[in-house]
């Protein structure tokens, strides 16, 4: 009886909170300006990202990232604690992610990265992450 | 004994040939941005060098230098040698115009494993009349341990062995670094200076230890002896530039650096002291350099890059002996005497492809009127401007892994051998400092 009364419910709030999410996410990326998260990117995270699609440097391309499966580059080579993170790259993940040194968001991950403070420059950032699709 | 006038002649020719002889050095067309790191890594040759090309070093390029040259894309083994050619037409205000292929030069440069890493040139230089000189150039091969915790602080850990003083330093702005130092004529010029005669740049062999503690500070300790004559010899050096026999031996080097992503900036000390014997049988006399070194970096967004550094470094010098003049009866040289250099460099790079380098250079010394003849100052007083075109060795250039440098160099000197007049004595043709400034075109490609 509880079964038959909360899957139909549950498979609808699943679908309304993904729907939810999928409105929210490119909002919440957007709040930022991607022009300035250009520029963000270039002093923060070209020198070991690329954003080419298939060009990984010392770290993978960041092409398609937000969205993607943490570890998901198949010629990258990712440290075991990413490979066993087992996160989608949400702007909210990435968000959290970068606000932090990397080692604490992920101990054991190889990336060098002391994490950007001025919540102003992440959320350029990440729209401008959002756009290289 | 030959007359003044063959004196006078014979000692302006030495000078002319040393300073025109810092001129490639002072070209700067040493490429450090090795296309073998870049395929190794990944990375982008801008992404070590802001003008794409070197010999500057951007924050991330210096910490590539401090981690051994191991950074890797992961993707398994790659071939550590890379090629540079340099097509020169020299144009001096006195002599013969020349263009010719003037430099080709082989780089074994890489890592071997995470530990294990290093650069090595051999260059080729053209003598005219088809005559090839191929040297042993720098060398810096290190061991480094990285990922260290030290008072919970990262730490990183090294050994260099290297053949220059100051070569194998992150910061890359000492004159063994940056194959700038101040032109020095014979005589002058800091041990440091790889322009000053008897140099020890790449005749000599050391070991270090350093140290990167919080990625802020750094340390280094070691020492060098000269190779001998024999082996110079066979790294295609005359024995006439040997830089005698050294003994006791220190290199210390200490600064503080800090990567502000959108800025850089350090404050550095170095020091080195020998004693040495030149020639080898002779006395032995005490050196002891001691320096600074300033640098700031505005990096931004890398269109506009703005990069200042200053070196400055004393000389002490103890000689091994007096002697009396030659040339003016019952004059006695000096027992000590210091030396001193100063380069003040700045650069400026829009869109990591167009350049503007100004270098302001100064030798200077104690007066000493038997030593430095005619006028009794060694110092040295010159500037050069370059103008370069790196076309590729960014990310969304045609090639990131390979580049190509075009450059239009100007060589001024306001001062040479203590005078802007008349600078070699009272033989006539008279040569004033500005008869030794020189323009180069030069086109470098790497790859």
């Amino acid at each position: 009886m509880i079964k038959s009364c909360s899957w139909p419910f549950l498979r609808g709030a699943l679908g309304a909170a993904f729907m939810l999410g999928w409105a929210l996410a490119p909002a919440l990326a957007c709040a930022g300006d991607a022009s300035a998260g250009s520029d963000v990117f270039k002093s923060e995270c070209a020198e070991c990202h690329s954003v080419k699609e298939g060009r990984n440097k010392k770290g993978p391309s960041l092409f398609g990232i937000v969205g993607r499966q943490s570890g998901a580059i198949a010629d990258y080579a990712y440290s075991d604690a990413l490979k066993q993170a087992h996160w989608t790259w949400s702007a909210d993940k990435l968000h959290e992610y970068l606000s932090q040194p990397a080692r604490q968001a992920n101990p054991g991950t190889k990336m060098k990265y002391d994490g950007l403070s001025d919540s102003k420059q992440l959320d350029d950032l990440l729209s401008y992450l959002s756009t290289l699709h | 004994m030959p007359s003044p006038a063959i004196r006078n002649a014979a000692r302006r020719r030495a000078y002319l040939w040393c300073s025109l002889g810092a001129l490639p050095l002072l070209a700067s067309n040493a490429a450090h941005a090795i296309p073998a790191y870049a395929r190794q890594t990944g990375a982008a040759c801008a992404d070590c060098h802001a003008g794409s090309y070197g010999p500057a070093l951007t924050p991330y390029g210096m910490r590539f230098k401090l981690n051994g040259y191991t950074d890797t894309d992961g993707k398994g083994f790659k071939l550590p040698a890379a090629v540079q050619l340099t097509e020169t037409r020299t144009v001096p205000t006195q002599g013969d115009n020349t263009t010719r292929l003037s430099q080709a030069d082989l780089y074994l440069a890489g890592r071997i494993n995470d530990y294990l890493g290093g650069y090595v040139k051999v260059q080729s230089f053209n003598q005219g009349a088809g005559k090839f000189n191929t040297q042993l150039g720098d060398m810096d091969l290190r061991f480094v341990v990285k990922d260290l915790k030290l008072g919970g602080r990262d730490t990183t850990l090294g050994v260099t062995v290297n053949n220059n003083p100051g070569f194998q330093d992150p910061i890359s702005a000492l004159p063994g670094a940056t194959a700038n130092g101040p032109p020095a004529v014979p005589g002058a010029g800091t041990l440091l200076n790889p322009s000053s005669s008897n140099t020890l740049a790449d005749r000599v062999i050391g070991a270090s230890v350093y140290a990167l503690y919080d990625a802020n500070w750094y340390g280094e300790i070691g020492s060098y002896n000269a190779l001998p004559t024999s082996l110079q010899d066979r790294f295609g050096y005359t024995l006439g530039g040997d830089p005698g026999r050294l003994s006791d031996t220190g290199y210390a080097r200490f600064a503080y650096m800090r990567d502000l992503r959108r800025q850089f900036y350090s404050i550095g000390l170095v020091a080195l002291t020998t004693k040495r014997q030149l020639p080898r049988i002779g006395p032995r006399e005490g050196i002891t350099d001691l320096g600074y070194d300033l640098t700031y970096q505005f990096l931004g967004n890398r269109e506009n890059i703005l990069q200042l550094a200053y070196v400055n470094i004393y000389e002490r010098r103890r000689y091994a002996g007096v002697f009396v003049s030659p040339s003016v009866p019952g004059l006695v040289s000096l027992p000590r005497g210091v030396v001193h250099d100063q380069t003040l460099t700045l650069t400026y790079t829009f869109k990591q492809s167009y350049g503007l380098a100004y270098s302001h250079l100064i030798s200077s010394g104690t007066h000493d009127a038997a030593r430095f003849t005619p006028h009794g100052d060694p110092d040295t007083v010159s500037d050069s401007i370059s103008l370069f075109w790196t076309p590729f060795g960014k990310d969304d250039s045609l090639t990131s892994i390979a580049n190509l440098k075009l450059s239009a160099t100007w060589f001024l000197f306001s001062k040479y051998n203590g005078s802007s007049d008349d600078i070699f004595g009272n033989a006539p043709p008279v040569t004033n400092a500005h008869d030794l400034n020189a323009f180069l075109l030069s086109a470098s490609v790497a790859f």
